[in-house]
């Protein structure tokens, strides 16, 4: 077992990661003076992995099964995990997002204990038919909070504009119809392929040690033999499939959402990543002319906010908020990236932007959640941590233009939101 | 570790030293409390806006973002929310600690410097607000009241408040109705600003590594200016409701919001708020909640089923979204699980376990910057703030007795349930 230390002077922060002999990865960031804990384990599991490849043959599930697995592991033979959390004080919780699924809590006393019921609960699937059942209503209810949550809608019609075969168009949770094909034995199937400890990785950040952790690991963690599974996609164009898309629904402001198709052969290094955060903090941030002229004209308001929103096989940059005229919103903002394009940036705003993206960065290092979510979210996109706030550092205005040539305006799709 | 100094300017001005070395940010926030009213609310809504978009120095909002940005990002935020009948005005700024600066940049005390001016120097244009951008911030202002419509959770609970609360100040909203915010005018809204500063009671909040010196003196020597005559605060408590009122709606919406008000005869200066606390964790709030274990995990009937106490105006609420025809059910569900509790259907274990809950949420929450100004801010109009320890000193002093009293003294006032268009008129 190889413990690898990282440490950076600069943000006064030190990490460590092993290698388990179970096969799990592991993070350790300790935080001094902290009182709490955060733990959580995650897999390569999201509602983008409905087709993948085992050994002896290729598996194709139902939309939503990587949320519905996410609910069922919850529950053992011998009971529900909030239950066994509950007698240590611990708030757990669990989530999936496209490409990934994570279980987590947060503790102040009690950690081994904690971190025992974290474990257990991925190591131990429990399903049944019967306890398959009793969770199409719970999450069926899920579904349909989504489907009135016109934020959500305006992102996967959007989404659905962008992507011709990708299955990030696809609602995370599923549909009422897809859940309903879900059996204990396609659950089992995703289970073993995915949630093999040499596909997980575990990530403490808060009042903790590293000895500390992987006793615990040493003691609830069997090696086990690693399991081959290769997520599959379909050939997805770099085109965009539609250029608007609009749904009519209850609401008295309209909401959009822009997005900038981009390539989606590979994953952005650290560096890359780095300036695009700059760059997009310099042309669309409440200090950018183009905000300015979309707030001056009445198009936008305090709402309105941009993300760069990448995974397998899909990449874009998203602008989202409310507006009157999204149409003439799209139209500004397309306009202005051009321009910038053609003329260049200002080096002056460009060394602004690196000390407000370093400053923001920075900040997140205050929370324990924020940090393990960023661990685990860095291993998985092949990424290192420190290397990401470096690169901010060392972000040039060459860079910074680079990235921006690669983005192709006119590839673009619209979604809206409106009332009748 | 922390350190907390709590240190009076002036009447009614308290500014609190929180010290902590663990950030790396630091936050200092200025909340002024004033009475909700109606005529009002909208002026002092539109007024936190209008104040954090420019100033004197900075005067319009792309130099004041151009500066925060140079500030390595600096935030600057405003907004107001309901302590009961109390609007809180609310003003932060947030930035980098010095230690991380580059090059010995030295940020906290431009970051303390600039929110002072924000508050105490704006932009005035013939001894009134700037028209122009009044009119911005007026535009977004009244967004942000429709699109309360947008979503469907926050439309139903401010429905539920409206109803509820309809000849109460507690029904006013935070930043009053659309109406009111196109009345207010550059000329109204510096009629407020001079209010807040003679007439509202401050709290500052400091929460960081460096020394909060500076920001304290300039504090003080600003209200030291000012002719100080703080205006009395008071929420008005309904002790028990007399009737149900129900009310159905309908919409186009996938799933049906059911909503319940109860008043709960206890609120923050009563003896058993403690135990109305502990009471709202064991029957609806949170993993290990009655509505949780019963109405979710047994009934399958919804994903979200919770309750919350507002205990600066002794209410609790209760929300959950369901199948339109699972509407009714889910009421009674919820008033058989309040049932249990007032029978005093838990356990022991049930009441031990729901202290621990709430104690390692309190530890939890010293470990974000926001949090640390969150614990005092929710104490806002105590006549003392609690420590974290003096709170769940007072919260495992709770009976199990205490929680069945408080759970019996509870009495629904509203239902409000919003469902889908179809099967309402199928119904």
């Amino acid at each position: 077992m190889q413990i690898k230390e990282y440490e950076s002077s600069k943000l006064n922060e030190k990490y460590y990661e092993i290698e388990h002999s179970s096969g799990l990865r592991i993070f350790v960031l300790p935080k001094e003076g902290y009182r709490s804990t955060y733990a959580i384990i995650g897999t390569p599991f999201g509602s983008i992995n409905t087709e993948f490849d085992l050994k002896d043959g290729k598996v194709r599930v139902p939309d939503g099964i990587a949320h519905y697995l996410e609910h069922k592991l919850f529950e053992s033979e011998d009971g529900d995990a909030f239950a066994k959390y509950a007698e240590t004080g611990a708030n757990a919780n669990a989530y999936t997002s496209f490409d990934k699924t994570c279980y987590l809590f947060n503790c102040t006393e009690q950690f081994e204990k904690s971190l025992s019921i974290l474990l257990e609960l991925v190591t131990n699937p429990y399903f049944t038919e019967e306890t398959v059942a009793k969770e199409q209503g719970i999450i069926g209810q899920e579904i349909k909070m989504y489907e009135d949550s016109p934020e959500w809608r305006v992102l996967f019609n959007l989404l659905g504009a962008m992507y011709h075969n990708h299955p990030v168009k696809v609602d995370i949770a599923g549909s009422i119809e897809s859940i309903a094909e879900i059996t204990p034995e396609s659950l089992y199937t995703c289970y073993n392929s995915y949630y093999n400890l040499h596909n997980m990785a575990l990530s403490v950040v808060g009042n903790v040690k590293v000895e500390e952790v992987l006793e615990i690991c040493d003691k609830y963690l069997k090696e086990q033999e690693k399991a081959e599974v290769e997520s599959l996609f379909p050939t997805e164009p770099y085109e965009i499939k539609e250029a608007y898309t609009e749904q009519i629904f209850p609401v008295a402001v309209p909401i959009f959402n822009l997005g900038f198709k981009l390539k989606a052969e590979r994953l952005h290094t650290e560096e890359e990543l780095a300036n695009l955060d700059i760059l997009l903090f310099m042309l669309a941030s409440s200090t950018s002319p183009m905000y300015r002229e979309l707030m001056d004209n009445g198009l936008i308001n305090s709402t309105f906010s941009y993300e760069m929103f990448e995974g397998s096989g899909y990449s874009a940059i998203l602008f989202s908020g409310e507006s009157r005229d999204p149409e003439k919103v799209a139209e500004t903002v397309k306009a202005y990236f051009d321009k910038v394009k053609a003329e260049g940036l200002d080096e002056k705003d460009f060394a602004d932007a690196k000390k407000a993206t370093y400053g923001d960065a920075l900040g997140s290092l205050n929370s324990v959640e924020t940090i393990a979510n960023m661990l685990e979210d860095f291993y998985f996109s092949k990424r290192k941590v420190f290397d990401y706030y470096d690169a901010i550092t060392n972000a040039t205005l060459e860079k910074a233009m680079n990235i921006l040539n690669e983005i192709d305006t006119a590839n673009s799709s619209l979604s809206v939101v409106k009332g009748e | 570790m922390s350190t907390n100094i709590r240190e009076k300017l002036s009447d009614n001005v308290y500014f609190n030293e929180i010290n902590v070395d663990r950030f790396k940010t630091m936050r200092l926030t200025a909340i002024a409390m004033l009475p909700l009213e109606k005529e009002t609310a909208s002026d002092f809504a539109l007024l936190t806006q209008v104040l954090t978009r420019s100033c004197e120095e900075y005067p319009d909002f792309t130099a004041l973002s151009k500066k925060l940005s140079s500030l390595y990002g600096a935030s600057l935020s405003a907004g107001v929310r309901k302590a009961g009948e109390t609007l809180a005005l609310t003003f932060s700024i947030a930035g980098i600690d010095d230690r991380y600066a580059f090059d010995g940049d030295v940020v906290s005390k431009e970051l303390s410097e600039l929110l002072l001016k924000v508050i105490f120097e704006p932009k005035l244009m013939d001894g009134v607000f700037d028209s122009e951008e009044v009119e911005q911030e007026r535009r977004q202002l009244i967004d942000l009241a429709d699109s309360e419509f947008n979503d469907k959770r926050v439309y139903a609970n401010s429905r539920l408040i409206g109803i509820m609360c309809e000849n109460e100040a507690f029904g006013i909203k935070r930043y009053g109705s659309r109406e009111d915010i196109l009345k207010s005018t550059p000329k109204s809204l510096k009629k407020a600003w001079e209010r807040m500063l003679k007439g509202a009671s401050f709290e500052v909040f400091y929460v960081g590594g460096a020394t909060a010196e500076s920001a304290k003196e300039i504090f003080k020597e600003k209200f030291a200016e000012i002719d100080r005559a703080p205006e009395k605060l008071h929420t008005e408590i309904i002790r028990e409701a007399t009737e149900v009122k129900r009310v159905e709606e309908s919409m186009d919406v996938a799933q049906a919001k059911v909503l319940m008000g109860f008043r709960t005869n206890c609120c923050k200066d009563d003896e058993g708020v403690f135990a109305m606390r502990l009471m709202n964790v064991i029957l609806g709030s949170g993993t290990r909640s009655k509505f949780f274990l019963n109405i979710r995990e047994k009934q399958s009937l919804c994903y979200y089923c919770f309750s919350r106490y507002n205990r600066f105006k002794g209410i609790l609420t209760v929300e959950s979204g369901v199948e339109n025809s699972n509407a009714q059910r889910t009421v009674d569900a919820v008033l058989h699980e309040l049932e249990e509790v007032k029978k005093g259907n838990f356990t022991d274990e049930d009441v031990r376990l729901a202290k621990l809950s709430v104690a390692s949420d309190f530890v939890s929450i010293t470990d974000t910057v926001t949090g640390n100004e969150e614990w005092f801010v929710s104490q806002l109009t105590d006549p003392e703030f609690l420590s974290l320890e003096e709170t769940t000193a007072k919260l495992n002093a709770v009976t199990k007795e205490e929680i069945i009293e408080a759970a019996n003294k509870l009495t629904l006032d509203t239902v409000y349930i919003l469902t889908g268009k179809e099967e309402f008129d199928a119904d």
